[in-house]
């Protein structure tokens, strides 16, 4: 087995028992990386030398006896709309393409503080607007499961890297499916925690009352380490939860489904999902009730009517006003002109792409006077009525059991509409609506070879009961592994 | 021919917040002078990422002014953002307080133009942060001509309070005293220094007329006052452009108007179709903003006298007048100087006299705060106690003060100095000694009995008081007078 193959955990305990140095875990990732990118182009900017620096350093600390613990030396991939002091920071945009970040996020000092080494800047889709990872102002990723096909996103990078074994673990930002979504598109896991768990300071904002950092990986136990790692208050972001956080890694091991119910929704018959998916999610049910679980019926009927229409107002809406600080007035990129007003319409219409400028116009729209209430104040009332459902869901359910995707990863340019891409999310969005915690699991490959998943979501602070269903269901079905190489070009 | 026509104004004011730290981050807030873009971070730069998160001494202040200003505190109040491009708004949002602000509905007393006071009533205090500076790369620094423009970020979210007024105010020099007072309740409270010039205390006035019976006309802002004198010639202007536009049968329309210090007008700005679309929304980085009963209660109880409350004092309670109790309340250091020497035991009345001469003229002079006035307040009480008794001569305690301002001595010192220092009872003696020889005509009277109402022996007291230069006390004078006539 390769080093590039195991997980993060397994990979730090190698690293503490001293069997493995840094270096040569790092090394053995930089290496397999180098040989893939050319072919997937997971990254934006790669950092190998300064992992290979970060490495040396981390192995010189535990020379001298320091205790670096739960991630030292498990190489990691960052999405580019999260801050790395001295790094391109782009978020998949032209506007940033020189912007280097003067200060790292906290979700970055944390993995840095638990001993991660970064090794590159993921790709995604331009301030993480799409799922497709198409939208990016640096050029596609390929999905290594099918280099045809797209990764999904907007953390396609991340997801992509984890599966084309960059790293064991990477950040990606949620705001309506895009660790979710992409995770389940490359075949690995990934979390969105509750809308609060994890500090978004130093996450460039898309709307932020919607986005969540979280991992992916292709192990649920990496998954909770990280969100040890993560979950943390931070008095540097005011909806940052000061709330009490617990560990997960150990307790996981020895959940048991037994007198859990699963929730199956019951508005779910009629949509229009890939028979594969669907066949996934009722296979993951039965493997729940074989476990001890009782499956309950909960009805989700309005989420699903109207969550991802509500979605598609109130996130352009805050992102029409998140990038307004993109003016070229004191950093990224800008168009000088004569006049102020002309020197914002060349900065910004040049430096921004067609998906981010539909949705700021969309956003503009919806908030101008004379529409907020039509648009924005109804939106915000469906918001409301979607955490209701969720909350009577849970009194008869502990963790509700969803397709992540309703299609299976799809060729490039294959949705050039973008109201049928807006549709890729209907089953994510719901969560990050209420702000609850929502887990993607790979749970094998249909045709073709292409990755199955299901989607979990849990009660607010719920990530215990989704980590635990969700490492039962991965012993089921078998962990991910990451892809073997197509022997693409060393770059 | 409309000459019934009245004016109706309102007033907003912005305050800026003594927080010595930014509202949304920790960097300084003090700009003045200071190198461009060195007090500014991710936060206040806007930089990506960046997230805001509210400084407590922000909503203490706000609190603070709001409860002095008879306003209701909301516990649940909320932040919004104001969207707009300009170069110097770094996040191209202005983060404000909307419609559920800090206070509601208050009020403060103002003096009118017949002697009395006016309730003017405050529709709100709200928080807010300031933007930055534009400086503008032509010589004289102004826009015009200019080759470049360059954004200084050191202001840029400055914690401001915005105080909105009812159209309750109905002339210019009512709008002065508004203001006035509104500066004086801001520098009592410390919430802030209420500099016009320097930018911490700025006003916006909006402006109607109305004919008795009527609602009024369409209402003019007028920007760009910079002064109390800015403010009512702009105002007065206003009023007779706008007469004049009705009396030609014209309307007034709605708009911004700036003020030109040089030509002394209002000039429209741009004119805009329709008024601009700020797309006001929650900030979605700060979640309402909770504070308690006790928090609210804590302020009140730190609430110090207030100015009116503290001129009232001192006309009831110590007998100044009118005028010099509205000097003193001015500003608070003053006041307090004040209360301490009186507290201290100087007669209020001289106590007064002095202070709004001798102590508030060395600080105009001197340009310094009266924290930093080398005499202190009980100091000032010994001496003023000793002219009062006739101990000292107000000429003699002049010198004693400058010389205790200037040198700063001790005050038994400066006795010493400037009368020559307490006599020694041989001294005494021999000075009654010497005056009993020079009127032994009067000595005589006063030992055959023709003394009845001690009128005589107090002349030769005060022959005694005035060689001594009040270096020492009646009483003991006086006993030795006694001793030398009648034991002898």
């Amino acid at each position: 087995m390769e080093l590039w193959e195991y997980s993060a955990w397994r990979l730090a305990e190698f690293v503490a028992q001293g069997q493995l140095s840094v270096s040569e875990v790092v090394e053995a990732h930089l290496t397999h990386m180098q040989w893939q990118e050319g072919t997937y182009h997971a990254l934006i900017t790669p950092m190998v030398e300064a992992a290979r620096d970060r490495a040396r350093a981390l192995d010189t600390a535990l020379a001298g006896g320091a205790d670096i613990s739960p991630l030292c030396g498990v190489p990691v991939v960052i999405k580019d709309n999260i801050c790395v002091q001295g790094s391109p920071t782009t978020c998949g945009s032209r506007m940033l393409e020189r912007w280097v970040a003067p200060y790292n996020a906290t979700a970055v000092d944390h993995l840095l503080g638990a001993g991660a080494v970064v090794v590159g800047k993921g790709n995604m889709d331009e301030f993480a607007m799409g799922s497709s990872t198409e939208n990016s102002f640096f050029g596609p990723t390929k999905n290594p499961r099918d280099p045809n096909r797209v990764p999904g996103g907007s953390s396609g990078g991340s997801a992509a890297a984890v599966a084309a074994g960059y790293a064991p673990l990477a950040l990606g930002s949620d705001t309506g499916g895009s660790i979710r979504q992409p995770a389940a598109f490359c075949g690995v896991h990934g979390l969105k925690p509750t809308y609060g768990m994890v500090s978004r300071h130093g996450l460039v904002a898309y709307a932020s009352s919607f986005d969540q950092i979280g991992p992916l990986a292709r192990d649920v136990g990496d998954l909770a380490v990280a969100l040890e790692v993560l979950g943390r208050a931070d008095d540097r972001d005011p909806t940052c939860s000061s709330r009490p956080r617990t560990t997960y890694l150990n307790a996981i091991q020895t959940y048991s489904l037994k007198g859990r119910r699963i929730g199956m929704v019951r508005e779910f018959a009629g949509s229009a999902v890939d028979p594969e998916l669907h066949a996934a999610m009722v296979h993951a049910a039965r493997i729940c009730q074989d476990a001890g679980a009782t499956l309950v019926d909960v009805s989700l009927r309005d989420t699903i009517a109207y969550g991802l229409a509500a979605y598609y107002i109130l996130a352009p809406a805050e992102a029409s006003s998140n990038l307004s600080r993109f003016d070229g007035v004191r950093f990224g990129f800008c168009r000088e002109a004569e006049v102020l007003q002309e020197q914002y319409r060349r900065t910004r219409g040049e430096g921004l792409g067609p998906e981010v400028k539909r949705r700021i116009l969309t956003g503009t729209y919806v908030l101008s006077s004379g529409y907020y209430d039509a648009y924005y104040a109804t939106a915000q009332k469906v918001r409301r009525r979607v955490a209701e459902e969720f909350d009577v869901a849970f009194q008869s359910a502990d963790v509700v059991l969803l397709p992540t995707s309703p299609r299976l990863p799809f060729y490039f340019g294959e949705v050039g509409d973008p109201m049928a891409m807006y549709l890729m999310d209907i089953f994510t969005v719901p969560a990050n609506l209420a702000g609850l915690p929502a887990l993607s699991l790979a749970t094998g490959s249909g045709r073709d070879g292409l990755p199955l998943s299901v989607q979990l979501v849990g009660r607010p602070w719920g990530e215990f009961d989704l980590l635990g269903v969700a490492s039962i269901l991965e012993k089921a079905f078998g962990a991910p592994q990451p892809i073997q190489g197509t022997g693409g070009k060393y770059s | 021919m409309r000459e019934e026509l009245s004016p109706v104004i309102g007033l907003e004011i912005h305050v800026q917040l003594a927080t010595g730290t930014k509202i949304f981050c920790g960097c300084s807030t003090d700009y003045i002078g200071a190198v461009p873009n060195v007090n500014v971070c991710p936060v206040c730069l806007g930089l990506p990422g960046a997230l805001p998160s509210l400084n407590a001494r922000a909503v203490e202040l706000g609190t603070l002014a709001g409860l002095a200003l008879g306003c209701r505190i909301r516990l649940r109040s909320r932040f919004h953002r104001k969207n707009y491009f300009y170069p110097d708004l770094p996040k191209g949002y202005q983060i404000s307080q909307y419609d559920e602000p800090l206070a509601e509905e208050g009020f403060i007393d103002v003096a009118d133009e017949k002697g009395g006071t006016r309730r003017i009533r405050i529709l709100r205090l709200h928080l807010e942060e300031d933007a930055g500076k534009l400086v503008h790369g032509a010589g004289d620094g102004r826009l015009e001509g200019a080759s470049c423009s360059l954004v200084d970020c050191n202001r840029a979210g400055v914690p401001l309070a915005e105080i909105v007024s009812a159209p309750d105010l109905t002339s210019p020099a009512m709008s002065r005293e508004y203001v006035l007072a509104l500066r004086r309740l801001v520098r009592h409270l410390g919430v802030g220094d209420g500099d016009m010039e320097a930018g911490s205390l700025r006003v916006d006035a909006n402006i109607s007329l109305k004919g008795p019976g009527e609602s009024g006309g369409e209402r003019v802002e007028i920007k760009n006052l910079n002064s109390l004198r800015a403010l009512e010639r702009s105002l007065e202007y206003e009023i007779s452009r706008q007469r004049d536009l009705i009396s030609r049968g014209g309307t007034v329309a709605r708009e911004t108007r700036h003020w030109n210090e040089v030509t002394e007008r209002t000039l429209g700005t741009r004119s805009k179709e329709e008024a601009q679309d700020y797309r006001y929304f929650p900030d979605p980085d700060l979640p309402p903003l909770v504070i308690t009963e006790g928090f609210v209660e804590a302020c009140r109880r730190r609430l110090p006298e207030l100015p009116d409350a503290r001129r009232r004092r001192f006309v009831e309670g110590l007998g100044l007048s009118e005028e010099e109790a509205a000097v003193l309340v001015e500003e608070r250091g003053v006041a307090a100087y004040f209360d301490a020497a009186v507290a201290a035991g100087a007669p209020p009345r001289r106590a007064s006299a002095w202070v709004r001469t001798e102590v508030l003229r060395v600080l105009r002079e001197e340009r310094r705060a009266v924290g930093a006035f080398p005499v202190l307040p009980d100091t000032l009480a010994a001496l003023l106690q000793r002219v009062e008794s006739g101990e000292l001569s107000t000429t003699v305690a002049r010198e004693c003060f400058h010389a205790l301002r200037t040198e700063e001595i001790s005050l038994d010192e400066a006795l010493r100095r400037f009368g020559g220092g307490k006599p020694s009872s041989e001294e005494l003696e021999a000075l009654g000694r010497r005056t009993l020889e020079e009127n032994v005509d009067v000595v005589e009277e006063i030992l055959g009995g023709r003394d009845p109402k001690g009128k005589k022996i107090k002349y030769l007291e005060g022959l005694m008081m005035r060689a001594l230069r009040g270096q020492e006390t009646p009483e003991a004078v006086r006993r030795t007078l006694e001793e030398l006539i009648f034991k002898k």
